[in-house]
């Protein structure tokens, strides 16, 4: 996997927010590698960068200077349209507010991502069935968001994540909100995403807990990797 | 331990499912049309009372324009276009000698001539007697109003009694009157009180309201023998109207009564000049509503949309394009100002049309109060134009925004 190109590979990386008349300078130069199938916890305080590293990579933000490789492809060269075509097909998201669309079911909301896909209703719901099984929520498929406890929520999200089979994932706090417990599972679930089906989960977290499921922790501070 | 069973769970499906290369955006399915429903019921009091502001507003404003089409376009009778109506060219309020019959008599291309005056009479006290009475020649009935239909000799009845009256069967019905029953009418323009009896109920004009008696007597009734309040003329063919009109016209020019002849829908239609402009106030009024109706719903469709920014976010990050999410917020809006047309417009028309509301709350006031196709449409682009309009600026405010200032938007 080391001799492997990284699925991720960032080159001189800089954000820079304008906020009023002051600039903030989110990241600085930073470069770094991700394998694939690796399982990177990105830790730092607040205002470290890593949620906008983490946003860069994920192709919902675009970077000031530097460049951000993901499978071969500089995702800050593509135009907007194709940037979410990328999105959809490459990218699962896990949010720290789940996220879910509340007038929508599980089966539902998992269904979302692959309402833009060319797959027929037959297949759209086999490939919704399994992610959910996968997560162990196959029995509360037909509940809605508010009728699931937190951890059943997160579940449901990275089912979401899942649904359209993308190789990255990127959680951003996921256990944010959640108990001891169901933090675990929701991580648990993570973990074994990379090492059984190859995926790659890129992490961000404060809480040393959760950075351990990962394989590799890298720090942040200012905007710059702490070696 | 949670880990482990995730860990079986990942096992156990092999090969993990394929995402299809080179994936084309997909024909949409039901789905996407159960999404949007969803979404315009999130919040079901704000729907309800969205869709009932466009509805009342529709209601009324096809109200307004059917109401201006009745005052601006009159219906008109099938014989209306070979009749012609003489009256006293300084004012309809002044009478017309009776020796101008013989002159108009005389004139090629007549071929009846009777007289015709407004009794105004007021019937069983009413406040507004909806129903119009009128003096005439009753031999010359039917070939002036050949349209009316009458019973087996009631025709013959009304030309025998000097007495008699025809009644239109749409009053006869309201108020209860059958052949033989007797009417009293006090006029506010005669001085008199008549009784007369009615011999005929006729329908099958435009108007089947009104009340047809002998003008002899109303001659005697008033004492004022010698003048009539109009002559209604019948022409032998319609291209003889024109040439009738203007002969009638030049018969007394420079006479110490000169008329004004004219069809009997230019007469029709210069009542309704007396309304005035008539058409800039109902339209400013359809216009104020149209405004107000805009702003109710582009407020609601922007509240709406406001509550969903991070939801909007969190679906760009899902892939997402912005046409899309459009399209999801303009289906949205069209859909509620779809909905709301078809319970204001639709209830207009039923209530208008097979349930005939308006006849009834006027008390005949209008002789018909037609929901016309073009209303209709009319109406309907106004509810398309609103929710496409209402969708614009909430649409514009979720194209500006990035998926991570939607991702931190607060709920």
């Amino acid at each position: 996997m080391a001799d492997a190109a990284p699925i991720v590979s960032i080159r001189s990386l800089t954000k820079v927010y304008r906020q009023g008349d002051i600039n903030v300078t989110a990241l600085n130069n930073l470069s770094l590698d991700i394998a694939a199938g690796e399982f990177l916890a990105l830790m730092g305080p607040s205002g470290s960068g890593k949620s906008t590293l983490l946003h860069i990579i994920a192709g919902v933000d675009r970077p000031t200077n530097g460049q951000c490789r993901v499978q071969g492809i500089d995702v800050a060269k593509l135009s907007e349209s194709d940037l979410a075509d990328w999105r959809n097909q490459n990218v699962g998201f896990v949010f720290q507010s789940f996220n879910l669309i509340p007038v929508l079911t599980a089966f539902e909301n998992v269904e979302l991502p692959l309402l833009l896909t060319k797959l027929g209703g037959r297949q759209r719901k086999k490939q919704v069935r399994t992610a959910l099984e996968l997560v162990g929520l196959a029995d509360r498929s037909h509940h809605l968001p508010r009728q699931l406890s937190g951890g059943q929520e997160q579940r449901v999200a990275i089912a979401r994540a899942l649904v359209t089979d993308p190789a990255l994932i990127v959680a951003d706090e996921p256990t944010g909100n959640l108990d001891a417990n169901s933090a675990n599972e929701a991580l648990g679930i993570l973990q074994a995403l990379t090492t059984s089906a190859g995926k790659t989960v890129i992490l961000v977290t404060h809480d040393p807990k959760a950075a351990a499921f990962g394989s590799r922790t890298v720090h942040l501070e200012k905007g710059e990797l702490v070696v | 331990m949670p880990g482990r069973l995730a860990l079986r769970l990942v096992k156990s499906i092999v090969p993990p499912f394929r995402h299809p290369h080179n994936a084309l955006r997909a024909d949409r399915p039901v789905t996407i049309a159960t999404f949007i429903a969803k979404n315009a019921l999130r919040n079901k009091r704000r729907a309800a009372l969205c869709v009932l502001s466009v509805a009342v507003s529709l209601f009324l404003l096809v109200t307004l324009l059917v109401t201006l089409r009745e005052f601006t376009i009159p219906p008109e009778d099938i014989g209306a276009a070979a009749r012609i109506v003489v009256r006293n060219r300084i004012s309809l309020a002044n009478p017309l000698p009776y020796r101008q019959r013989a002159v108009i008599e005389k004139i090629p291309g007549v071929e009846a001539v009777s007289p015709f005056s407004w009794f105004g009479g007021k019937y069983r006290n009413e406040e507004f007697t909806a129903f119009a009475q009128f003096a005439m020649d009753p031999k010359l009935l039917r070939p002036i109003f050949g349209e009316a239909k009458m019973g087996e000799g009631q025709f013959e009845a009304f030309e025998r009694d000097r007495t008699a009256c025809i009644l239109g069967k749409l009053t006869a019905d309201k108020y209860g009157l059958k052949l033989g029953d007797k009417m009293v009418l006090e006029s506010t323009i005669y001085p008199c009180t008549i009784e007369l009896k009615i011999a005929g109920i006729y329908s099958g004009t435009i108007d089947d309201r009104n009340v047809l008696f002998h003008h002899d007597y109303l001659d005697e009734a008033s004492g004022l023998k010698g003048t009539v309040g109009t002559w209604w003329v019948k022409a032998r063919s319609l291209d003889e109207v024109a040439p009738v009109v203007t002969a009638i016209n030049e018969a007394f020019k420079n006479t110490s009564c000169e008329v004004r002849a004219e069809t009997e829908r230019a007469f029709q239609l210069s009542f309704v000049s007396m309304l005035g402009n008539i058409q800039v106030l109902i339209g400013s009024i359809c216009t104020v509503v149209v405004f107000s109706l805009v702003l109710v719903a582009a407020s609601t469709m922007s509240m709406a949309i406001r509550e969903r920014m991070r939801e909007l976010a969190v679906l760009k990050a899902l892939g997402f394009r912005q046409r899309e999410l459009f399209a999801f917020i303009l289906a949205e809006s069209f859909g509620l100002a779809m909905f709301g047309a078809a319970l204001g417009v639709g209830g207009a028309w039923f209530l208008f049309e097979p349930a005939q509301l308006m006849q009834k709350i006027t008390g005949g006031l209008f002789i018909t109060f037609e929901v016309t196709p073009r209303i209709i449409g009319t109406a309907s682009a106004v509810a398309a134009g609103l929710g496409i309009v209402a969708s614009i600026a909430p649409a514009a405010g979720v194209a500006k925004m990035s998926v991570v200032q939607g991702l931190k938007t607060l709920d």
